[in-house]
């Protein structure tokens, strides 16, 4: 198992080593600032200024380090010596020998330039605007825009694309864009769906989807607005929810397939507000699905579970569960472990390994138990029913933690098991499913995260004795095993909401007491 | 234990001081300098509020509110300027997509906010949110009677910010 992660390689300086025979070309080096930089044959100017880290940095709108370059801003335009215009630094192959200058008074005037020509038709109405604080625009006219406008013509005002839904995710405010045509070719290289379009052209260019009645339908359509430079492309899901400037960013991995992308969680006051992909180039590159990118609604669902339940004594089998202590439910619930003389473990897939091994050795411990995992999402049993669902990164296995689970020795789960068992103890996550098929009559002891509506249903069918809140993903440590055989480690990026207790906790209180 | 060191910083009194009756002597002329000012020359200091109300001056930051444009639809458009600015944390806001077509300068308004409270027990006056204000929104009016009779009622909701006020020259 690899357990290297390489965030930001395509940053990574290339290393200047001698050639190893006189006859071996040296390693090309470029002059940029000054500063003499090796670089990889290939490489731009930007990349090579970016993988060393030299010099500042260059402004880019059009240009993105997961797209396919265009040149058409004339943002990162640099002086290059023995050359008579600028250049565009982000389509421009670095030479050996170059010199280069970025921060020349040519280049700034020039920026400056374009900046006057973006601004004039930009609405400036960043008090609204939800980009505002992590915007490019914002930023780069800091740095180098004017800081008046000549400009005393009537602004562009687009009537019927100001707030203009794409689709239920996206909407568009084409009144800010700068027509970089990221998001472009974004739809055409990336996702290949081709269901965005630059429509008319010069003054009327225009952002639209390509089928106006059936909008935007690719999976990653979060991503749009994430490398958008300016707000005229905002998620629905955060839009007006919280500026930016509010938010705390923590790294985590998102637990929603076997993918294991990496993300931020971007949180205010405890609450997640978003997630966000982080570049990993072995796992999930810059981008993210939009189903994982919602995901955060399931850790703060209103119906959570966040208190332990437990069934009254002798009540009948659709009796309701109460809202008890821990102490109480430790004191209940040794008895029946005790009493019981087969008890069946069931993980649920998207646990993680440490919690997998905790409640395998705790079973380990007691006479009779045994242990099987259950994935049972898109009717995936084990790791060999997964699949890839699309060319980029969705999975087939809508659970996190399958293989990090059968690296364990645990087996898939036998429907001929559970009919003699004395109590089923069932760990999940969130995401597994349970095991309704395998209905029994023995009692069965829910553990992890469950809403109100889930455990009401499975209620149903099982005769359920108590509830256990646990804890998600980004509300613990742990690792987890990707679809590649990656293991990633997490840290707690949220505190836990409500009475809910690690694995490691529970097990001691149920079993040491 | 170790021995502490101490050091006595008391002030010895001189002779003069000693006496008070100099400090005494002060004092009496000041309540006889205040008795005649009152009794002889008839001169006031207080004024019978609230029929005399005290001229304070144009600036004085009293009671906020939210400015309102002619179709009664506030100007603020939830931007958290203020809540970010405000150094007491009184501000607190929900934004919302504005569904009705109102214009202002030919272009849309997006946003709006859902509820805008302001803890006026919290809030220390400072102006700092009329300052951020990018719409000239918020504003603290020169009214100064703001006693309530329960503490909710000191957390002011949009509804009471958006009333009308009137005569203030020289601000906004």
């Amino acid at each position: 198992m690899k357990t290297e992660l390489n965030y930001q390689s395509y940053k990574k300086p290339v290393i200047d080593t001698p050639p190893a025979t006189p006859e071996a070309k040296p390693t090309p080096k470029i002059t940029i600032d000054g500063v003499v930089i090796p670089f990889q044959a290939g490489d731009t100017i930007m990349q090579a200024a970016e993988r060393a880290n030299a010099a500042a940095e260059i402004p880019r709108f059009c240009y993105h380090p997961g797209l396919p370059i265009a040149g058409t801003c004339r943002m990162c335009t640099v002086e290059v010596e023995k050359m008579p215009k600028l250049m565009t630094s982000c389509s421009t192959p670095a030479a050996d020998g170059m010199i280069v200058h970025t921060q020349s008074p040519k280049v700034r005037k020039s920026r400056t330039g374009v900046m006057e020509f973006l601004l004039a038709n930009h609405p400036l109405d960043c008090p609204v605007c939800d980009k505002a604080g992590e915007c490019e625009l914002q930023d780069y006219n800091f740095e180098y825009g004017p800081s008046t406008s000549r400009f005393v013509e009537e602004k562009r005002v687009w009537d019927d694309a100001t707030t203009k839904k794409l689709s239920d995710k996206v909407t568009l405010n084409m009144n800010r864009c700068v027509h970089c045509e990221r998001c472009v070719r974004f739809t055409d290289e990336v996702t290949k769906t081709n269901d965005l379009v630059m429509k008319n052209r010069g003054y009327k260019k225009e952002l639209s989807a390509t089928d106006e009645e059936r909008g935007l339908w690719n999976d990653y359509q979060g991503c749009l607005t994430d490398f958008c430079p300016v707000g005229a492309l905002t998620f629905n899901d955060f839009r007006f929810h919280k500026r930016v400037w509010f938010l705390d960013k923590k790294k985590s991995i998102c637990d929603q397939c076997s993918k294991g992308c990496n993300i931020e969680v971007h949180s205010d006051q405890n609450v997640v507000e978003r997630l966000m992909p982080v570049f990993n180039e072995s796992v999930n590159g810059h981008w993210m699905c939009d189903e994982g990118r919602v995901s955060y609604h399931t850790a703060m669902n209103p119906l959570r579970i966040v208190s332990p339940l437990l069934k009254s004594k002798g009540a009948s089998k659709d009796a309701a569960l109460v809202s008890t202590t821990w102490e109480f439910l430790f004191q209940q619930l040794n008895v029946v472990i005790k009493s019981s003389k087969k008890i069946l473990f069931i993980i649920g897939t998207d646990a993680s390994c440490e919690e997998a091994e905790q409640v395998k050795n705790w079973s380990s411990k007691l006479a009779g138990s045994s242990v099987v995992y259950f994935n049972g999402v898109n009717g995936v049993q084990t790791s060999k029913d997964d699949g890839k669902l699309d060319h980029l990164l969705r999975m087939k296995d809508k659970t996190s933690n399958t293989r990090g689970v059968e690296a364990l020795g645990i087996q898939p789960i036998n429907p001929n098991q559970v009919s003699d068992a004395d109590l089923v103890i069932y760990l999940r996550a969130g995401r597994a499913q349970l095991p309704i098929e395998f209905s029994s009559s023995a009692p069965w002891l829910l553990w992890g995260v469950w809403n109100l509506e889930e455990v009401k249903s499975v209620q149903q069918k099982l005769n359920v004795v108590g509830l256990i809140p646990g804890l998600m993903t980004m509300e613990k440590d742990g690792s987890y095993v990707n679809e590649s055989q990656l293991k990633q480690t997490v840290t707690t990026t949220i505190q836990t909401t409500g009475h809910c207790l690690t694995v490691n906790k529970v097990i001691e209180g149920l079993w040491i007491k | 234990m170790g021995k502490i060191n101490t050091v006595n910083v008391s002030k010895k009194y001189t002779f003069k001081e000693s006496l008070y009756l100099v400090a005494i002597i002060q004092g009496m002329m000041i309540t006889l300098k205040r008795f005649f000012e009152g009794f002889v020359l008839h001169k006031k200091f207080t004024i019978m509020y609230p029929e005399e109300r005290r001229d304070y001056s144009q600036r004085f930051r009293g009671e906020h509110f939210i400015s309102i444009d002619n179709n009664k639809t506030e100007n603020c458009t939830a931007c958290f300027l203020c809540e970010t600015v405000c150094p007491a944390e009184c501000i607190h806001i929900v934004a919302d997509e504005r569904e009705d077509d109102q214009n202002l300068y030919g272009v849309k308004k997006e946003k709006k906010p859902l509820s805008f409270d302001i803890d006026a027990l919290r809030c220390c006056f400072c102006g700092m949110c009329e300052e951020a204000c990018p719409k000239d929104a918020i504003k603290l009016s020169r009214n100064y009677e703001m006693s309530v009779l329960k503490r909710d009622d000191a957390i002011y909701d949009l509804d009471h910010l958006k009333r009308e006020v009137k005569g203030l020259k020289g601000r906004g």
